[in-house]
């Protein structure tokens, strides 16, 4: 069977053929938009670091842990380095204007955190210097902060008593190597948020949120998670120490049942434009119904009549989704930007693509099917003497 | 000007019937994802706004958004509960007020679906004198002042861990028992709630979050929101415009609905967003299979529009026909839609409120709203798709649609 005539019998009504693929195109992105949005969820789970363990009040989210912690924690065995953790919860200028901040201990948090790469700037101001910064690229990006820029960030949670905001310092830009860390992270020194407060200067809750631990090579994590949690089962605070996986994950479990809602409107997208294309494949099939007699009136096999049937909505279906999938993984770099905040590991994977491109095929051949077997079963003298 | 009978179109429309029905089901298939995302919505916000009370007022922090922002200190607190003269007595002397404490746990699904995050509430006897017959204890008893006992939400029961009647639930180190369930319409439901000073020490939590009162009637409170003001700004007026400026105690005040729709505000703008998102996708997906579908009609009655035509018919009346034809797929697209996406109605579902982290238990809720909505966005689809074939047939001139050229 000529390819030529295949692609003449699709685009006998250009048209229509247009409207299709544009039908399948739409529903293939949206299709792979909603996949990346599922995966982005759990990326965190998915690139976590082995050798760190998260502390983390038993009690609650928003219990924070006793500052004494730390050096208990330095002491247990398998315990290389100890970080603290407290979400500073500010914005810039208007609360729209958010981005995750954190009171952190500099040198611990670059010594921990390989993956957090200093692009520009200076490594030892971050380390010396009070009121500075370490921004991540997103973000420095998206306000225009550069090495040496002073701005404020309005507290919420930890306000300061003369009412004004509190100001930073931008004193190295990072950027991330492994989406274990985003791009749009501030980290400055915890002594700032601390002394500030000591100092009566502000006000909000004392105390730690996590202490992330880097793990001794060889140390066993369970066996240090126990000994963690066992040292403070008595109190004043008990904890709960699980892998970077497993705290990443309990953001995951609580968002709830996202990722089955966005798979049942997943279904619909696919449901609806597989009706779409089976429609299109109907029409042009009743309209072949002449040219099906004629070309087995002159010889052509029935299996030959049945591929040109079937290639012709397989075509028309790869044309049509293979320009979603391509829309969807151009746009994916400036989806990630747009959706930094919320879905940080926003990405169209390979993964992805492969489920929508099976997914292609698959349309293509259920709306291509029907209209084929009713092809190769016709009897010359019926096709012929239909009157489409 | 003579119209072409609907009859016509009833039987053009049955004549091509599958194609009739693949474009019903079609545009029934975007029309059900639709009305899902905003049956979620409602049921989000319906469960939040219409629980809210318009005589009960809520004390943040100035500068909180939510009770897990704001806090006061116990002096700050009591001077507020004794000195505000617009605090309601009730006719035994007693002020309905009182100062709550609020803090989201960390709690195990009964599923073993992972953690969640249940608010616990510490509160005070005239806190159930402030709701009144908002809460009721459906089972059990209510927990007794002073002592570590604890009554707990509904929807909580078959959904956490130890939150049967009779069970232990431990915060922290301190144990406490499960003396009753209750009963309430609203976000309350979801929550755990015991006497206020026994769980404020046993969370280590010296601070109140919030203070709620019945006012005397008439006061004015005076507070617009930032979304129910027409600039986008908040404003303040009486009573709330003078404790903002308070020396002593300076908070927000606001009736209890402005509170708990505002605590809705950011899940549902996500949701608005979303349906609005697909609807646009699915939406032009649709429309195309409409205009394929009408435009395949179109071409098999080019003859009979030759004839229409010669017969007097004038282009309007042809466009009309086909703009009738289209409009009553979308129709039937939309009702087929509503009726996939009408099972989901009082499906039980739980997400999470991103203002505080904490989970919230609710339905899906179709209302004629909802389905108002949908059937409105079908004949839109079907409008939008038979623009174009309708505009095609009105062009055609007699001799040559009867040449079927």
């Amino acid at each position: 069977m000529p390819f030529s005539l295949i692609a003449k019998n699709l685009f006998k009504h250009p048209l229509r053929a247009l409207l299709t693929a544009a039908s399948l195109a739409v529903a293939l992105f949206l299709l792979c938009v909603l996949r990346s949005l599922v995966v982005a969820l759990d990326v965190g789970v998915r690139n976590a670091a082995a050798n760190r363990l998260i502390v983390q009040s038993s009690t609650s989210l928003f219990v924070y842990l006793p500052e004494a912690y730390e050096a208990k924690l330095a002491s247990i065995e398998g315990v290389q380095n100890v970080c603290k953790w407290n979400w500073f919860g500010g914005y810039y200028q208007d609360p729209k204007n958010f981005f995750a901040q954190f009171a952190t201990d500099p040198e611990a948090l670059l010594a921990m955190y390989p993956e957090i790469e200093i692009v520009s700037g200076s490594r030892e101001e971050f380390l010396k210097e009070r009121q500075a910064c370490l921004l991540g690229e997103g973000t420095a990006e998206k306000y225009g902060f550069k090495v040496g820029d002073n701005f404020p960030l309005i507290g919420a949670l930890f306000q300061r008593t003369d009412g004004e905001p509190w100001s930073f310092k931008v004193a190295a830009i990072y950027r991330s190597k492994k989406s274990s860390v985003d791009n749009n992270t501030l980290f400055f020194n915890y002594e700032y948020l601390h002394k500030t407060i000591d100092a009566g200067q502000a006000g909000g809750p004392q105390g730690v949120g996590i202490f992330v631990l880097e793990l001794a090579p060889g140390a066993d994590r369970v066996q240090v998670a126990s000994a963690v949690d066992a040292l403070f089962e008595g109190g004043p605070q008990r904890t709960q120490t699980a892998t970077e996986a497993e705290f990443n994950a309990q953001f995951v479990s609580m968002i709830g049942n996202v990722p089955l809602f966005v798979t049942s409107i997943g279904g619909g997208v696919m449901i609806a434009i597989l009706l779409a294309t089976l429609n299109t494949m109907l029409m042009a099939a009743r309209e072949q119904t002449r040219d099906v007699g004629v070309l087995k009136a002159l010889g052509f096999s029935d299996g030959s009549v049945f591929g040109l049937l079937l290639s012709q909505s397989l075509l028309l279906c790869i044309a049509g989704g293979g320009a979603g999938i391509a829309l969807a993984v151009l746009s994916g770099p400036g989806m990630a930007i747009k959706l930094g905040t919320m879905f940080p590991g926003y990405e169209v994977t390979k993964g992805t693509i492969m489920q929508a491109a099976i997914l292609t095929i698959a349309i293509g051949f259920f709306a291509g099917i029907t209209p084929a077997l009713r092809a190769r079963g016709m009897s010359v003298i019926s096709a012929l003497r239909s009157n489409a | 000007m003579a119209l072409v009978p609907i009859s016509y179109n009833l039987r053009s429309l049955f004549v091509r019937r599958s194609a009739t029905l693949l474009t019903v089901l079609g545009i029934g298939a975007t029309v059900a994802v639709v009305s899902g995302v905003l049956a979620l919505e409602q049921g989000f916000s319906t469960l939040f706004t219409d629980s809210g009370r318009d005589d009960v007022a809520i004390f943040l922090r100035q500068g909180a958004t939510n009770e897990g922002d704001s806090s006061f200190t116990r002096e700050r607190a009591e001077i507020l509960m004794k000195t505000l003269p617009e605090i309601a007595s009730d006719s035994a002397g007693q002020r309905l007020v009182s100062a709550e404490c609020y803090l989201a746990v960390r709690r195990n699904k009964v599923s073993g679906a992972g953690e969640t995050n249940v608010p616990v509430r510490g509160v005070q006897p005239p806190t159930f004198l402030v709701y009144g017959d908002d809460i009721r204890i459906g089972a059990g008893r209510n927990f007794t002042p002073g002592t570590d006992e604890v009554i707990v939400g509904r929807k909580l029961v078959d959904r956490v861990e130890h939150c049967e009647l009779g069970d232990t639930i431990t915060f922290n180190t301190t144990p406490f028992r499960v003396v009753g369930i209750f009963d309430n319409a609203g976000p309350f439901a979801s929550e755990i709630w015991g006497d206020r000073d026994r769980l404020s020490e046993a969370l280590e939590r010296p601070v109140f979050n919030r203070i709620v009162a019945r006012l005397v009637p008439g006061t004015e409170i005076g507070f617009t929101p930032t979304w129910a003001s027409t600039d986008g700004k908040e404003h303040l007026d009486g009573l709330s415009a003078r404790l903002d400026k308070d020396v002593q105690v300076p908070c927000r005040v606001m009736t209890e609905r402005q509170y708990l729709t505002g605590q809705t505000q950011a899940l549902s703008t996500v949701l608005k967003i979303l349906g609005s998102f697909l609807a646009l996708v699915m939406g032009v997906a649709a429309v195309f299979t409409a205009t394929n579908t009408m435009l395949a009609a179109l071409a098999a009655r080019t003859s009979e529009i030759g004839i229409l035509t010669s017969l007097g018919f004038r282009p309007l009346a042809i466009f009309s026909s086909f703009m009738l034809e289209a409009l009553l797929l979308g129709l039937c697209g939309g009702i087929v839609g509503c009726l996939f996406a009408l099972p989901l109605n009082g499906v039980r579902t739980g997400t999470m409120n991103f203002q505080t982290f904490t989970e919230v238990a609710f339905a899906f809720r179709l209302t004629p709203h909802v389905l108002i909505r949908a059937v409105g966005f079908s004949l839109v689809l079907g409008l939008l798709g038979g623009a174009w074939p309708a505009l095609r047939a009105a062009a055609m001139s007699p001799t040559r649609a009867m040449r079927r050229e």
